[in-house]
Order: C-alpha cells, then structure tokens, then sequence
C-alpha cells in the first residue's frame, strides 16, 4: 500500500518536470500574468551571441531594440504593443554583462551573466493588460534587433533620443522597416493562449 | 511530504535558474558603457604603412587618448579621423586587457582593400568639341599579386595624333619584397592626323601604326618616393609610298612622390601632393633610329576642406635629338591650356613646354586659369592663357574655356570623366 502511494507521487513530480521541460522547449516566448501585467520569457532565444557579442567582448556597447506585439481574434488585431531600448556592454575585466533600459530615469542592472543580461530585458518587456478580456485568444511576438552604434555613438541614430528620453514612434518605425542584412535580428512567436488560461497554469 | 516539497522546490528553482535575478537592484544615471571607468594605458596603430602618414593633430589626439578614461564614442571618431586620412576601406578597433588593473590597451587596426578578382573599368572617357571623342577601358583580373590587364582605346586628346588600338599588361605586385613590383605593358595603335598636323609635318614624321612594348621595375625607395625604371621599345610604320619601319628605344626613369595627408573634413583640410619627374633617353644603344633625350617634371598640390577645394599644377619638359611626334610635348587639350585647340597652337607638339593651372570648386562648381608656352626655338616661346567654368563632382566633369586673346572668342566644351 506504502510502495504504490510512493510510485504515485513521483508519477507526479515527473509528469510536473517533464511538462514544464516540455512547455520550456515546445515554446519561444513564454507568457505568464503578475497582478494585471503580462510577464514574459524565452529562454531559448539568445541575442547576445554573434556579432553583438564580438563587439560586446571588444568593450564597445550594442543596442538592442525590443518590439512585442499581442494580438487578438485571429491574430489579426493589433492589441497592443511596447518597444523599448536596451544598451548592452560587457566588462573586460569582471567579465560580466551590464544593460541599460533607455527610458526616463534610466534602469540599469550590472554583474551579469549572459542568460541573466537576456532575461533583465525581457523582465523589464512586460506589459499592462488590464481591459483585455480573460477569455479572449491572444497571440505574442517579441522581436529583438542589434544596432550598430558607430554611426555618431548614439544608440539607434541620432535624434530619437531626447531630453524626454526615447521617441517610442521612432522606435516603433524601426520594426516597420525590414533589418538591414547585416543587423541581428530575432524573432519568436507564441499564442493562443488566454489571459485566464495563463493565470490557472500559474 | 518531502517529495511534495521536493517538487514546489523545483518549481520554483527552475524557472529561477532560467531568469535569474539581477545582482544588485536597478540604478539610474551614469555612462551605459561600463567600461568607461577604465583607463586607457596605451594606444597604438598596427597594419601596413599606417602611423607615417598621420597628421601631427591626429597623432597628438591619439596620445592624449592614454590616460583618460574609455570614451568609446571619441576613439569611434578617431578610428573614423584615422580611416579617412589613411584612404584605407577599414580601421577596426581592439580593445584589450592591460595587465596594469583597470587599465584597457587600445589597438586601431588598418584594414587593407580587399583585392577584386576580376575588375572592369572606363580608365577615361572625354568629349571635345574640338577632338571628338576619347575613351579607354580596361578589364582586369588579379591572381594572387599577378594583375593581368587588357584594354582598348582611341584618344585624340593628349598627343599631336588620335591614336586607337590595344592594350595589354602584366603587373606583380610583390616581387619577393613589397617594395619592387614589375610591369609588361604592350600597345599596337593605328593613328590619324588632323589636316594641320599633315601640312606642317615632313613626310618622315608621319606614322600609320605604332606598337610599343614597355618592362618596367618600380621600386619604393622611401615610402611616399619611388622610382621606376625600364625600357620602351617603340615599332612605328611610316607613311612613305615605301613601306619602312622605324624604331623609338628608350630607357624610362621617372622619379615619384605621392603624400596625402590631413582629412577634408577637419579643420586644417587635406592636402595631396604629387611630384614627378621622368627621363627618357633614346639611344642607338638599344637599336633605336631615334636618338634623343626627354625630361620631364610634373607636380600637382590639391587643398580640400569641406565643400571647397583648390588644385595648382605645374608641367615642364624639354627635348633634345630628334624625337618621334609622340614623344613632343602637347599644350591645348582637356588637361592643359584648355579653351585651346591644339591644333592651332602647335599641330606637331613641341619640344618644350612649361604650364601652369589653377582650379577651384565650390560644391560643384568650377573654375580654372590655365598659362602656358610650347616652343621649339626660342623665338617661338608665347605664353598663352584660358579661362573656364564648369561643374565637377568626383570624376566627372563638364566645362567650357575661353582662350584669353584679342579677337573672336571661340569657347572649346568638353566633357567627360577620370582625365
């Protein structure tokens, strides 16, 4: 009796490891609800590799721009979208990451690892999702893009930045012109999922 | 219970592992770059022929780079400051540790142009409206420091006849040092006169067709100076009712200084200085009917700061012997005495000249003076002059000159590029 109660629990454990490892790997982007906010991950996706991260080890800094969508209905519906800026430079010596969220103040999270660095600026990607309907099928897309800092040293060019901090149009033109061929560039998908089905899984 | 516990755990633990936490809590303000609180100890330039040609402002604003802290921003401009007064494609920065703590070495490397296996190129291409037109193009295909080159062309612009025909060489670029290189060149051309140049001419200097074959050595004596040296054989059919060929076998040296220095971008311009001076000397010693002796000097200066720039040449030459009408001196073409026609100043060239010319463009407007004599005798020696205006915008250019002389104006158009 003692014996199948056991193999039972661990039945349990197992299936839990095994459909988290398998929900980790099936998917890119991985949602998940705080309070009235939408939280999300991706722990596959690695943006700071290639070229960004030849040039991070050289001490210069990379500036990424982050773009997610959530769509509604048939993943036609623009719901909602956020971009923000991040600069990313990598210390010689301590050889560890440090990234600046570009808004006003700034936001800056130093001694970091690579994954840590990647998932400080998905972290700092939520969104507010009060007023969307907790039924209703929704879809994400998060795309990352590299920009090359030379061209004047200002992270995405010169005069989106301002005194009031970063033009958000501007950041968002970016996502509507297609990356350049050389510039890194990601993309992940995930969806449908419901805002009730995210916080049941909880 | 345990295991119940052992699996909230995990919950929690592996999702922490894959986000983890930033090490201390977000702050605000302060450089993005955090390695902007280092030190730069030591700045140095690596790749061929790279630190001599630096002005003496850039090399200062280098050196006070070391000591100051790591402004990626700054040494971005002066990798850029670096690129654009070295001409070179690429200077690519490397920032390393320094074993002094806190300390980053900064290295600017010269990037070198990548070699094209296979080019195509319009050498030069020329409308005058006293000449007609001129053109030459070239295909090349480079094999490992070997350039072998074939080409066309018809030019009634820069000697006393238009001559068209074939082109071919060979070109090694590294002859077991980077300093010597060697070149083959062969020419065959047919020529036509103009009616001036027949009239004046004695039935011996008139040719039909030339052929011309050139080995040359150039050596890099001291970077910007060189000097090349070899021997023309030049073949030339005369047209006399007989059929006879001549020989022009001269030995060539010319002597070249090439410096650029500074950016059209700074304050203080860039500067291009070319200097040459080339002897030609035929000799019975090489078989060759023509016995004479050609030198030349040429220099050219160019100051460009911003949208403006300005360009002052200089040319002289004489001749002794009795040199084939290639070999003469030619004033009233689209490089020298232009708003001239050759062919009214001199129809077979001469055997010294000595000319002077002054250009300057604003944005892409141009103007230039041009002064200058050729003579045989003495007594022939009259300095002409011309004025123009025109537009230029990087190898093209279209002008219009007027001869400075009393009576009618009669203005010469051309246009064209890479003349």
């Amino acid at each position: 009796m003692m014996r199948r109660r056991t193999i039972k629990t661990w039945w349990v454990i197992a299936a839990f490891i095994s459909g988290l490892a398998f929900a980790l790997a099936a998917e890119d982007l991985i949602l998940s609800t705080q309070d009235n906010r939408l939280e999300f991950a991706a722990p596959r996706l690695h943006f700071l590799v290639g070229k960004p991260l030849e040039r991070l080890r050289n001490a210069a800094e990379v500036s990424f721009a982050f773009h997610i969508t959530l769509f509604s209905g048939n993943q036609t519906h623009k719901l909602k979208e956020t971009a923000s800026r991040f600069v990313v430079s990598y210390d010689l010596f301590e050889e560890t990451f440090s990234v600046t969220k570009l808004v006003t103040p700034r936001r800056t999270a130093r001694h970091l690892t690579n994954i840590s660095a990647e998932a400080w600026c998905l972290r700092e990607m939520s969104m507010d999702v009060s007023g969307v309907g907790v039924k209703e099928p929704l879809w994400a897309r998060l795309e990352i893009r590299a920009e090359d800092t030379k061209d004047g040293g200002l992270p995405f060019g010169r005069g989106n930045i301002t005194d009031s901090g970063i033009s958000l149009t501007s950041l968002i033109d970016i996502f509507n012109r297609p990356p350049a061929v050389t510039q890194a560039h990601f993309n992940v998908e995930t969806g449908p999922v419901t805002l009730d089905e995210l916080r049941h899984s909880r | 219970m345990y295991k119940l516990l052992l699996a909230g755990i995990f919950a929690v633990v592996l999702p922490a592992g894959c986000f983890p936490l930033p090490d201390e809590p977000p702050e605000e303000g302060g450089p993005t770059n955090v390695n902007a609180r280092f030190i730069v100890e030591k700045v140095s330039i690596s790749g061929p022929g790279s630190s001599p040609k630096l002005s003496e402002p850039l090399r200062t604003e280098l050196g006070q780079v070391a000591g100051q802290n790591f402004d990626q921003t700054l040494l971005d401009r002066l990798a850029e400051r670096i690129k654009n007064e070295l001409h070179v494609p690429d200077v690519s920065m490397h920032v390393t540790k320094s074993d002094t703590p806190d300390h980053v070495i900064v290295t600017f490397e010269i990037g070198t142009e990548r070699e094209k296996r296979f080019d195509l190129d319009l050498a030069r291409f020329l409308y005058h409206s006293k000449q007609g037109w001129s053109g030459q193009g070239h295909a090349t295909i480079n094999i490992n420091n070997n350039a072998f080159s074939f080409g066309m062309v018809s030019d009634g612009d820069q000697l006393a006849e238009r001559y068209a025909g074939i082109q071919a060489g060979y070109e090694r670029r590294h002859v077991g040092t980077d300093r010597l290189q060697l070149r083959f060149d062969f020419a065959s051309y047919h020529e036509q006169w103009n009616e001036a140049s027949l009239l004046l001419a004695a039935p011996d200097d008139i040719y039909r067709t030339r052929t011309s074959f050139s080995p040359m050595a150039t050596v890099l004596i001291l970077d910007p100076l060189e000097l090349s040296f070899g021997v023309d054989f030049a073949r030339y059919r005369l047209s006399l009712p007989v059929a006879k060929t001549e020989s022009s076998n001269a030995v060539v040296s010319t002597l070249r200084y090439h410096q650029r220095w500074g950016s059209a971008r700074s304050d203080r311009g860039e500067h291009d200085l070319r200097a040459s001076y080339t002897l030609r000397a035929g000799t019975h010693l090489l078989e060759g009917d023509a016995v004479f002796s050609r030198h030349q000097s040429q220099a050219r200066y160019r100051f460009r700061r911003g949208r403006q720039e300005l360009a002052v040449g200089f040319l002289a030459g004489t001749i002794s012997g009795q040199a084939p009408l290639f070999e003469r001196f030619v004033l009233g073409n689209a490089e020298t005495l232009r708003g001239w026609n050759k062919y009214d100043l001199d129809p077979l060239g001469a055997s010294h000249v000595a000319h002077g010319s002054i250009d300057y463009v604003y944005r892409s407007f141009l103007v230039f003076y041009d002064s200058g004599a050729a003579w045989d005798r003495p007594d022939q020696r009259e300095q002409k002059q011309s004025l123009g205006v025109g537009c230029k915008k990087g190898g093209f250019q279209l002008a219009v000159a007027f001869p400075v002389r009393a009576g009618a104006v009669n203005p010469v158009f051309y246009a064209g590029m890479n003349f």
